[in-house]
């Protein structure tokens, strides 16, 4: 039986490029490193315009020591450093290198040559805050803040080899073709959490990336390949450790909490590169798809490299390109610049042409067929929430739950009315995180505040 | 650099997440049930002639077209697109004899369409069953008209049954709920396989329990209802009246079971009427409730009211469906909810310090 939870729905997977190797890009002329790449404190460059970086190298950095560090890409000369608006329609700022093509190698984080036997969980966790390396997830971290926060709580190491996502086939491609990096980063993860076993997660539909893993040789007591179910949003956090503990996550508590600890795969291959090779996280694999492009592909890119860069390596015409989406197409961004960057956390880029019809239809009324409910993988009431947030009704969409939602896009998929489910909760969970406390706190919370405060 | 610019602007869309849809539109559901609901049509033809067709015809036709003139008249969009109105014209005919005279579907769809369902907002706002409410206005209306005529002539070679115009008399389910005398009553095998099969008499839609079950299965598979307010409806019927039969029936007699379940409009209300989404409640646990309650009711209305309760039992749990959501809200995953009880006291604590 696979492990699964409840909910969720299965979707047209789309997975076009699960056969296609992983293709270095062609090296890009200028790459542009946003210096917030996730929500988090953003860093300040540590160079100046007309300097000359080499790959590698450190650029940005935060002053108290927290969040991911940024490293150049390509080694070249600093052209700008500016403010450009992000997916998610942030000002950040860049930094923009044109690309020297000499490819000097900075040596800053040197391989780690000592036995893994030896180093303590602190060193463990320096060298991942030098590498740079972001764990994308539903809650997206530096990897070396979740460790560090797991160490001596989690009992349990939980490795995401899922992707839930149509299309997206980045992590599956990584698990065929270099299952080792993913295992050595594992062992590397379990060796800092002083624990023995870590659970892969992993879908039905990619059984071909079982077997590959399982092919190498570990101890069988050290890793279990645990079978999901393929279904949508199974790589979920929550989801993932409800399907494979039975424990919920309890309502904004990380995973520690209840003594887990969950990796993506890609962010396990990372810190495996940081820690033989000792190369930052300064490329990823991308999944490019979409009828936009002829010739899709799984590509290794630079971080900062142009969207418009990678389809044009997979023979996309820009100007027949109608949307073009970062990341899957129920949980991305909609890219409104073609020169929009590769950032670190960019599993995808979706680009869909004019002849499809995206842009969703009119809202009609809903019919209170409970689809959304039914389907909903937090237990909520989306049509519910739905209705509150149009009514103003802040305080009723908290007892009715919204914090909860993940933002996963099921209800806006299956809603036969077409309602925006997903976006009005987005909003009412803005406003009501932005809100002053007093005004939306639900009689309960503002009860207990008022006996801490007694 | 501005012509540059405005064509970048030009060329990407903005859309929010999720990006894709699923291909299941209100219509492609509607759709669904109006192909659920065809063959039940056909099989009326064949056992009560073309006079079937022409009154579901007739309430189609005016259910669309009262939706259509309410639209024109308050100048608002035009919404018999959701082939709603379609529906609720078949289900409103379904419930009809086929004897009634043809102006009575027009009236009965004035009273869905206009009054239940459009004066309170239109679809996904009515608060009872537009066609169920419509039934029931023309049940206590015209009440002679909306008997079924029930003498079935057999005729031997083909084993086909033939309705006799002007004979009104008994249906196997008025016969078991007012038995002619004590105890004379034997059901035998041959007359629920009737009753299962469609050979019976009955309102248009409600004769073949056969296909009723096989539209039921149907709208499963292509995941339009669930199970839990069918299942849960016919179970209580079924476990009622297998416990505890009225009439002097003996105990534990699975023929009078069968015939309460096949004969009537139980199967027609559990699976498309009580089933509907506007008016049922919208969680599993809340539906299988509602499930419940429809069934004990129509038990009720059957045994103590001595007629085919279920349009008076959907529409009496319609009624209630507002509370039944609020009772059943899910607990969102990784929050936990005091028990109600907890809750009450802890309220009464606060109340009377």
């Amino acid at each position: 039986m696979a492990f699964t939870f409840k909910g969720g729905i299965r979707l047209d997977e789309h997975k076009n490029t699960a056969r296609s190797p992983i293709v270095p890009i062609t090296a890009p002329s200028v790459v542009r490193i946003p210096l917030s790449q996730h929500i988090s404190t953003a860093c300040v460059p540590c160079v100046k315009v007309g300097d000359l970086v080499c790959k590698g190298q450190v650029i940005g950095q935060t002053q108290e020591g927290e969040g991911c560090l940024i490293h150049a890409s390509v080694s070249g000369k600093i052209l700008e450093i500016s403010s450009i608006t992000d997916a998610q329609g942030r000002q950040t700022e860049s930094i923009l290198i044109e690309n020297d093509f000499e490819d000097r190698l900075s040596d800053a984080p040197a391989p780690c040559d000592k036995d893994l036997r030896t180093l303590t969980p602190e060193q463990i966790v320096e060298h991942i805050r030098l590498a740079g390396i972001f764990d994308a997830g539903t809650t997206p971290l530096p990897a070396f803040e979740k460790l560090s926060h797991a160490i001596g709580k989690a009992d349990k190491l939980i490795v995401n080899c899922t992707e839930c996502e149509p299309y997206v086939t980045a992590n599956h491609r990584l698990l065929l073709e270099h299952p080792e990096q993913v295992v050595g980063g594992i062992k590397i993860l379990l060796r800092a959490l002083s624990l023995r076993k870590a659970y892969i997660a992993i879908e039905d539909n990619k059984r071909d990336a079982v077997k590959a893993i399982a092919k190498l040789d570990f101890d069988p007591e050290m890793i279990r390949i645990c079978i999901m179910k393929s279904k949508y949003p199974q790589g979920d956090e929550g989801q993932i450790i409800y399907a494979l503990t039975g424990k919920e996550l309890p309502f904004g508590k990380p995973p520690a909490d209840i003594g887990c600890v969950l990796f993506g795969a890609e962010t396990c291959a990372a810190i495996y590169n940081a820690f033989a090779h000792g190369e930052p996280l300064i490329r990823r694999i991308v999944t490019v798809d979409g009828d936009g492009v002829d010739s899709p592909g799984n590509l290794l890119v630079p971080i900062g490299t142009p969207v418009s860069d990678l389809i044009r390596f997979c023979d996309g015409e820009l100007s027949s390109i109608n949307t073009i989406i970062s990341g899957g197409p129920m949980r991305g961004q909609a890219l409104c610049d073609t020169d929009s960057p590769i950032t670190k956390d960019t599993c995808a880029i979706l680009a869909f042409s004019k002849k499809q019809k995206r842009t969703p239809e009119k809202e009609g009324s809903c019919i209170r067929c409970g689809k959304c409910v039914e389907s909903c993988p937090m237990q909520l009431v989306p049509r519910e929430l739905y209705r509150r947030f149009k009514k103003n009704d802040l305080t009723g969409c908290e007892k009715y739950g919204v914090l909860s939602c993940t933002q996963c896009g099921v209800c806006s998929y299956v809603c036969p009315a077409r309602l925006e489910l997903t976006s009005k909760i987005g909003s009412a969970q803005t406003l009501l995180r932005s809100a002053p406390k007093k005004d939306t706190a639900s009689p309960e919370s503002s009860e207990s505040e008022r006996k801490e405060q007694s | 650099m501005t012509e540059e610019r405005t064509k970048k602007a030009h060329l990407l869309m903005g859309s929010t997440a999720p990006h894709t849809r699923s291909p299941k539109s209100t219509r492609i559901i509607m759709l669904d049930v109006i192909i659920a609901l065809i063959p039940l049509l056909i099989w009326a033809c064949y056992v009560f002639g073309l006079r079937a067709l022409s009154v579901s015809a007739v309430s189609v036709l005016s259910c669309v077209l009262f939706e259509l003139l309410f639209d024109l008249i308050t100048k608002k969009p035009l919404t018999i697109g959701d082939l709603s109105a379609v529906i609720t014209g078949l289900l409103l005919a379904y419930a009809l004899p086929h004897t009634v005279p043809l102006w009575m579907p027009v009236a009965g769809a004035f009273i869905s369409i206009v009054i239940v369902k459009m004066l309170f907002g239109g679809l996904g706002k009515n608060l009872v069953n537009p066609a169920l409410a419509g039934k029931a206005c023309m049940m206590f209306c015209f009440s002679s008209a909306m008997t079924v005529p029930s003498v079935l002539v057999k005729l031997g070679a083909f084993e086909k049954y033939i309705p006799v115009e002007g004979a009104w008399g008994t249906t196997p389910l008025s016969s078991i709920l007012t038995p002619p005398s004590e105890g004379t009553m034997a059901l035998s095998f041959e007359s629920v396989l009737d009753q299962f099969l469609g050979y019976e008499t009955g309102t248009i839609g409600e004769v073949s329990a056969l296909l009723i079950l096989v539209g039921f299965i149907y709208l499963l598979v292509r995941k339009v209802i669930t199970w839990h307010i069918p299942l849960s409806f016919m179970a209580t019927v079924a476990l009622i009246t297998f416990a505890l039969p009225d009439n002097g029936f003996e105990r534990f007699d699975f023929m009078y079971m069968l015939t309460h379940l096949f004969s009537g409009g139980l199967m027609l209300g559990a699976v498309f009427m009580a089933t509907d989404y506007v008016t049922c409640p919208i969680t599993a646990k809340g539906r299988v409730v509602f499930g419940i309650g429809c069934g004990l009711l129509t038990v009720l209305i059957r045994y103590f009211g001595e007629r085919d309760g279920v349009a008076l039992a959907i529409l009496a749990m319609n009624l209630l469906v507002y509370f039944i959501d609020k009772i059943t809200v899910p607990r969102p995953l990784g929050t936990s909810r005091k028990p109600l009880f907890a809750r009450l006291i802890k309220k009464a604590e606060q109340e009377h310090p």
